[in-house]
């Protein structure tokens, strides 16, 4: 559907992208509907080279702010311990052993035919 | 300036962005001193361990006759909208196994769904480029059939998924195939913002699923095929608050872990990874070997609502259940009794927490509780 020469001039304003991105994807099997921009006029050219440089220059000053702030983030493992201690203090219905207070309610899928106390041990 | 030029000036900063993204990279790994299993292990903790019949299917909803695509719970506990290859969006009583509407669509090619917070409306999306929201109350046409109370168009590719804006009847956020995300004011139908877009420092690829953080609403999460995760700001769409690099296939999945601090994501590469947002670092990856050549995809996840577990759907129909603090897989609710007889291809936990909800391509939903001796501390 595209021209060779507009195609060309796509794949050169896209170099930094891998192959695959530029694969649209249809995750049902039907028709793909998903409609690019880039199929526009070949006398964007310029101005579609000058909008990508300028998109690329963002990028570098976002990278970069990103550096700078590595420089006071702490390592992982401060992370780690902050969601180890978070995770161990919410009551949890799906897990065998957790932190209370456990509502009944939430065992209701058990409800009706099964008597809801007999199968729990309180500690 | 020519266009020789201009050429030249991309190259170089093409290459720039790619040496500074080598040089975060390598900067990110002298920061990571270890991983959660490995923080973990190292202060004692053990994994997680459920008998035969802790975690079983209590209910089985059927009524669909094609595949499960999407479900979502309402937030008052009990009930579930589910779209599927038939068609159809159908909303079930979960408790009772009752289907309380079934919504025949105008566009049968759905892939997404989503409950309003308020539970009286619903939204879905596919590859008809639109959202359509359902309204639950309304009476249904002379026709039998129930009235699109707004479709939200605008989108220049398929809608992959959409989630409401929590405590928001009226905002909603959408994923696409033409690379943005988009919040969207359902009063006026009107975008309020678009994230991405071309040479909008957005994905590069299509969006697949979004993700917004319950403890603050103005941030959500996005997964592309461009293998990237981003967290936006939705007060400021013209960049993205971070991107996160790490997976090597398309990020299918995208869920906030329950602390609101980190978030999972699960890919085609077959792992899923735990970012935190306000460093960057990729904490954990969450990947069991197959002895096969083909690594099964990662299609679904969710955390439990401590975040102690995650439940992952996979393209060869497991469903691991992992212990996320150990990184270890310690159940696999696809192979139990009642398991799915398909891939599973939707997953989501109730709002309390009790239960977990799973969608196939067998055409059913299965709910999942835990039903064993619990030990409360």
């Amino acid at each position: 559907m595209e021209s060779s020469s507009a195609s060309q001039e796509q794949n050169e304003v896209q170099t930094n992208l891998p192959s695959s991105v530029v694969r649209p994807v249809s995750r049902t099997g039907a028709p793909n509907n998903n409609h690019n921009n880039s199929n526009s006029n070949m006398v964007m050219g310029k101005h579609r080279l000058a909008a990508a440089i300028a998109a690329l220059n963002q990028q570098i000053h976002i990278i970069q702010e990103e550096l700078d702030q590595l420089d006071s983030c702490g390592e992982a493992s401060l992370v780690c311990r902050e969601l180890v201690s978070s995770v161990e203090l919410i009551p949890d219905a799906l897990l065998p052993v957790t932190r209370g207070p456990i509502n009944v309610h939430l065992d209701r899928w058990f409800h009706g035919a099964n008597d809801s106390r007999r199968n729990k041990r309180w500690i | 300036m020519s266009v020789a030029e201009l050429k030249e000036r991309h190259m170089a900063a093409t290459q720039t962005v790619n040496d500074l993204r080598e040089k975060l990279k390598q900067k990110r790994l002298q920061l990571l001193d270890t991983d959660v299993a490995g923080y973990a292990r190292s202060q004692g903790k053990t994994p997680v361990t459920f008998g035969p019949t802790d975690l079983v299917c209590c209910r089985i909803l059927q009524g669909h006759t094609g595949k499960v695509y999407s479900l979502d719970w309402t937030p008052e506990k009990n009930r579930i909208v589910s779209a599927s290859q038939d068609g159809r969006l159908i909303v079930w009583n979960a408790l009772t196994s009752q289907k309380t509407h079934a919504i025949k669509l105008p566009c049968a090619w759905v892939m997404t769904c989503a409950f309003s917070p308020s539970g009286q409306s619903v939204a879905c999306g596919g590859l008809d480029s639109a959202c359509s929201i359902f309204n639950l109350n309304s009476p249904i046409d002379k026709d039998g059939n129930h009235p699109v109370s707004r479709m939200l168009s605008g989108h220049k590719g398929y809608v992959s998924s959409c989630q409401y804006v929590p405590d928001e009847d009226t905002h909603l956020i959408t994923s696409s195939g033409d690379q943005t995300c988009v919040l969207w004011d359902i009063t006026t139908g009107l975008r309020t913002s678009v994230f991405g877009g071309e040479f909008q420092s957005g994905h590069t690829a299509d969006v697949l699923s979004v993700s917004i953080s319950s403890s603050s609403p103005r941030l959500f999460v996005s997964g592309s095929c461009d293998t990237t995760a981003r967290l936006w700001d939705t007060r400021v769409a013209s960049r993205a608050q971070r991107t996160f690099h790490g997976h090597e296939g398309d990020v299918n999945t995208v869920k906030f872990f329950p602390d609101g601090n980190r978030f999972g994501t699960g890919s085609d590469d077959g792992t899923c990874r735990l970012f935190d947002i306000r460093t960057g670092h990729q904490l954990q990856v969450y990947y069991q070997p197959h002895g096969d050549s083909d690594i099964p995809h990662v299609t679904s996840m969710a955390f439990s609502i401590s975040g102690r577990l995650l439940f992952v759907g996979y393209s060869n129909a497991d469903c691991y259940v992992w212990d996320t603090l150990l990184a270890k897989v310690v159940l696999n609710l696809g192979a139990v009794q009642n398991s799915h007889e398909g891939r599973i291809s939707c997953l989501g936990l109730s709002a309390d927490g009790s239960a977990l909800c799973t969608g196939s391509w067998d055409t059913n939903l299965k709910i999942w509780a835990f039903g064993g001796h619990r030990s409360v501390i």
